[in-house]
């Protein structure tokens, strides 16, 4: 029934044997040194300071919604450096290997890479910059934001947020695995039916993309019903819909789409996965495969995840564009309907990924014509943060200055995308580097408005602010990196290159090959400037402390509560009277009423379980991977052991004593209280509160 | 810091402006210098879209730097209205403008589609001079090569693409083993190439030159060099060509083409003549795929392949 391998087995290692460890690579070798290195420093540091204790009780055994964020931005910061590098390699390659006469080494014939590494270096750059840079990164601030802005104690549940979180750091620990076990998959970040069958591909590389993505979309699936619940069910008193902030109204519309979405892709890797595995013929040309059904299903997760992504980043340009323009939000109800719009339209569009395919015209009218509906609500949406700043005060700080490059970035990745979303001009371009330079301009308004929340929510989370210099400096030599290379990109596509060439013949490129190069050296500065900006901040973390309202014209609930944010959020869950709660606060002179009387909390435990899973998850699709079937009946039964283990221990959570609440309250009191003589003092007095307004909950209700 | 700021975006203006004009005068935007009626189709309507989007997206990213500008927190230019959030008017104009947009482009993104179909590209067939005689050529992509077969003339060629200038030449596509694309930036715009699967293309060009031709799909470790080249040549010199092609020694069999269809990547652009073609290879091939037959890539050719490179490289050095 197992489909031949044309490699060795055996029924020990599987497919795994020394041949396949590639100590003779030259990239490699070096790479697994340095890695290996840093990882034993780490190692004797965290013992030195004897860290181990603080580190699984406070972090890998934690529930905390807070702390969970953290983790996925960690492993959003580290695997966006990794596909960074992947560029970085792209881009060198390309550069050198230009034209006849070019020379090659390590025994590719043009470059520094042969064909076959060149195809894993830009598939894991693709499938890490969006399943495992731009996802855990959006994921980690709708933990970290979404239930402040609901008002809510933490997710809805908890442990199977501390579940997500492990499963998606196995991915992560899968891809970077086969950098130095085996191969990764050469046939892009989204697969080509039927390259990815084992004829055509008859190493591991493919099989380490199917169960990289499989517990990806596990991880990410399992965060959705929990963001999707917390929204639902835990919103403070008094919030109503349409006083929800705007963040988590795009989170609920991203999340939404992922739980929808994410089962066509499982769906489809898990037939991948038959075919490869079983020798199915559910992709392949011949025996009644179907390879173009394939690409479709693909697709029909594919799209919605390009809006799961975005949709969280407009909100968080949504959030900071009000902020720093000192007024709300234009058009609120306006904006929630273009994201709820767009979120509908992403079902009807995946066919505009392959227009080329052959489809008749009536068909590709279609669905160029529901491509262009996007644009609509996206249009909207753009003049709507043009008219937030519209009679405004401006103040143009790192987090603004990130959401405005956004803004623009948008503006140029909208017009290249109604050029492709027509068939006539798509024809020209589709798979050409102008295709590739507009999904970059799209994602990397995902990154600019990523950074932008970095510098916007950080003091919220870690009580100090980040240094507004180094942050410029980096926004600037980011910018420059991003206008040098991808001006040129899409110059070249005009130009008639195609993507993902290992081997570039024409030489009249060059000098935009050049010019990438350069942009993407400007990119390596900014990385550097990042990492100063982090330097910096921490040394200077006394001098840039901050109160509860990092900002002083923030506007939505999370600013209500302390810096850092206590683990129990609020000490009594806030009543919520207006849309911008804490603008609506500031100008009643409300901002520090404190409650009158603090109650027990009730909070979840921590548990390792999430953790052991988590890592049974990484041994299951590792030996799934090499084909080790003893190994992968042993991590599925442990892992089905857990679970039930689980089940029963159920988790009656604990009581933070109501004294011991007003103990740790009177501390952030106190320590604002020392800040808040400095940058911003909170306004007191303020107009009268109107009649029936309430602040917190009557304590009787409680 | 700002000074420096400004210098350095001026350098950056004028680097990349500078390669703006070298490109102009070398003629290499391929894309907007098409030279066969598919490919000025296909750039009339880009000159379409950019003119509504870019009139679009100009003037809001001059309103809102305008807006930047205006609002700058202690300039005191504009006057600061802290809850000005909703209006009416503006709220129709922010969905009609982009509605209007996209209204228009459908309307155009309808047209062109039928326009360049290709499998019924009206530019080309309700132009067509009826007794002018279609080229017929049937395109077999291999891993990773391109076989143009011409079933009038029962003649192939192997990377290299010839037709006569001014007239229309129709295409059959398929792949022996996996998908790629198949793009001639300057005359025709990209289509699927797919085993098991038949789409067409077409093609006319006026203007006798040589042209880019290439598999614009990643389809394995021979993509990059999976090219050919195209030539529009008068008709007097297609029938020279063909006669050319004709004296080749080399023919085409089913069994030769299982040969042929072997993995092999074209570092070295070979182009080869193929005088005689067994009848229905492209059917032949077609049925042969969906029956099953596949030609696999060696590992050899995949992760272990610097010594194939480097064995291919030495055979055919001359």
């Amino acid at each position: 029934m197992l489909v031949p391998l044309a490699g060795g087995w055996n029924p020990l290692l599987g497919r795994l044997a020394l041949d396949q460890i590639p100590y003779n690579n030259p990239i490699l070798a070096p790479l697994f040194v340095v890695v290996a290195l840093g990882a034993l420093a780490l190692i004797a540091l965290i013992t030195y300071y004897h860290k181990w204790g603080y580190l699984w009780k406070e972090w890998l055994t934690t529930v905390d919604h807070k702390k969970l964020g953290v983790m996925y931005i960690i492993i959003g910061l580290v695997m966006l450096f990794r596909g960074f590098v992947d560029g970085l390699m792209i881009r060198t390659q390309q550069v050198w290997a230009n034209g006849p006469d070019s020379s090659g080494v390590f025994g590719a014939v043009h470059g520094y890479l042969t064909p076959f590494h060149f195809g894993q270096v830009y598939s894991a750059h693709g499938l890490i910059m969006i399943l495992l840079a731009a996802t855990p990164l959006l994921v980690g601030f709708m933990n970290i934001i979404v239930p402040i802005q609901v008002g809510a104690r933490d997710m809805a549940y908890p442990y199977l947020n501390a579940l997500g979180l492990w499963i998606t750091a196995a991915g992560a620990a899968l891809i970077m695995a086969s950098l130095f076990i085996g191969d990764f998959s050469h046939n892009g970040w989204f697969g080509y039916a039927p390259l990815f069958e084992i004829q055509y591909s008859p190493g591991v590389g493919v099989d380490y993309w199917i169960w990289t993505l499989e517990l990806l979309a596990l991880g990410t699936s399992l965060g959705g019903i929990n963001i999707i619940a917390t929204i639902v069910k835990m919103r403070a008193p008094g919030m109503s819909w349409f006083k929800l902030p705007i963040f988590t109204w795009a989170s609920l519309s991203a999340n939404i789409i992922a739980l929808t979405s994410f089962p066509a892709l499982q769906l489809a890797l898990a037939l991948v996965a038959s075919d490869r595995y079983l020798g199915s013929h559910f992709f392949t040309a011949g025996l009644g495969g179907n390879l173009m059904l394939y690409t479709n299903l693909f697709w029909i997760w594919g799209h919605p995840e390009v809006y799961f992504v975005i949709l969280p980043a407009f909100g968080m340009m949504s959030e900071i564009f009000p902020v720093f323009s000192e007024k709300p939000l234009f058009g609120y109800i306006t904006m929630v309907a273009a994201s709820f719009a767009i979120a509908g339209v992403s079902w009807l569009v995946w066919l505009h990924h392959f227009f080329t395919m052959g489809a008749g015209p009536e068909v590709n009218s279609f669905f160029s014509i529901a491509t262009m509906l996007v644009g609509i609500p996206t249009g909207v949406k753009v003049f709507n943060w043009a008219f937030t700043m519209y009679r405004g005060r401006l103040t143009f700080s790192a987090a603004m200055l990130w959401a405005i490059g956004a803004l623009f970035l948008l503006l140029v990745g909208g017009l290249t995308g109604m050029m492709l979303a027509i068939p006539a001009i798509n024809y020209m371009v589709h798979n050409s580097v102008f295709v590739v330079a507009h999904f970059h301009s799209m994602l990397l308004v995902i990154v600019y408005a990523v950074f932008g929340s970095v510098i916007f929510w950080f003091p919220k989370v870690f009580g100090f602010k980040l240094d507004e210099y180094w942050a410029k400096v980096m926004f600037w030599l980011f910018s420059a990196g991003t206008v040098g290379v991808f001006v040129p990109m899409y110059m070249l596509g005009f130009m008639g290159e195609t993507r993902r060439l290992d081997y570039v013949f024409n030489t009249a490129w060059h000098p935009y090959l050049v010019a990438e190069e350069i942009g993407i050296f400007l990119y390596c500065l900014s990385v550097v400037a990042f990492f100063v900006l982090l330097y910096v901040s921490i040394r200077d973390r006394v001098k840039n402390q901050v109160g509860q309202d990092a900002w002083g014209t923030s506007r939505s609930l999370e600013w209500l509560t302390h810096s850092p944010v206590p683990f129990y959020n609020f000490a009594v869950i806030p009543h919520i009277n207006e849309r911008d709660e804490v603008a609506w606060r500031r100008q009643h002179g409300l901002v520090q009423k404190q409650p009158e009387k603090y109650l027990d909390i009730h909070m979840p435990n921590n548990t390792g379980m999430a953790l052991y899973i988590g890592a049974l998850t990484f041994v299951l699709a590792f030996a799934l991977t090499w084909r080790i079937w003893w190994l992968c009946l042993g991590s599925l039964v442990a892992i089905i052991a857990l679970m039930i283990v689980r089940s029963f221990q159920g988790d009656a959570g604990y009581i933070i004593p109501a004294a011991e609440v007003e103990r740790m309250e009177k501390e952030a009191l106190a320590r604002e209280a020392r800040i808040q003589t400095g940058a911003h003092p909170l306004p007191a007095g303020g107009r009268p509160v109107p009649g029936e307004a309430i602040a917190y909950e009557r304590q009787d209700k409680l | 810091m700002m000074r420096q700021r400004k210098t350095m975006a001026l350098w950056g203006i004028t680097l990349l402006t500078s390669l703006w004009a070298v490109a102009a005068n070398a003629n290499i935007f391929w894309i907007f210098d098409p030279k066969g009626v598919m490919a000025e189709t296909n750039l009339h309507y880009l000159i379409i879209d950019v003119l509504i989007m870019g009139g679009i997206v100009g003037i809001t990213t001059l309103l809102t730097i305008w807006f930047m500008w205006k609002y700058h927190k202690g300039k005191n230019r504009g006057a600061y209205d802290p809850h000005w959030s909703h209006s009416n008017v503006l709220e129709v104009v922010v969905w009609g403008i982009p509605i209007i947009a996209v209204g228009f482009l459908s309307y155009f993104a309808y047209k062109g589609t039928f326009e360049v179909n290709p499998y019924n590209p009206t530019v080309i067939t309700k132009h067509m001079d009826p007794k002018g005689d279609p080229v017929e050529v049937d395109v077999i992509a291999t891993d990773w090569q391109w076989l143009f077969v011409y079933p009038q003339y029962h003649m192939a060629v192997a990377n290299e693409l010839v037709l006569p200038v001014n007239t229309p030449a129709f295409f059959r596509l398929t792949s022996s083993d996996v998908t790629t694309t198949f793009f001639v930036p300057q005359l025709v715009g990209m289509i699927d190439v797919m085993p098991g699967m038949r789409t067409k293309n077409a093609l006319l060009s006026h203007n006798i030159g040589t042209y880019q031709g290439y598999a614009s799909d990643y389809c394995g470790a021979g993509t990059s060099w999976m090219r050919f080249e195209t030539r529009i040549v008068s008709k007097e010199d297609f029938k020279n060509w063909v006669a050319r092609v004709k004296s080749s020694p080399n023919t085409m069999t089913y069994a030769s083409f299982d040969r042929f269809a072997k993995p092999y990547i074209n570092v070295h652009q070979r182009v080869v003549y193929y005088s005689h073609v067994q009848d229905g290879l492209f059917d032949h091939l077609m049925m042969e795929v969906m029956n099953g037959k596949t030609w696999p890539v060696p590992p050899a050719m995949t992760e272990n392949m610097v010594a194939y490179l480097q064995k291919q490289a030495a055979e055919h050095r001359d």
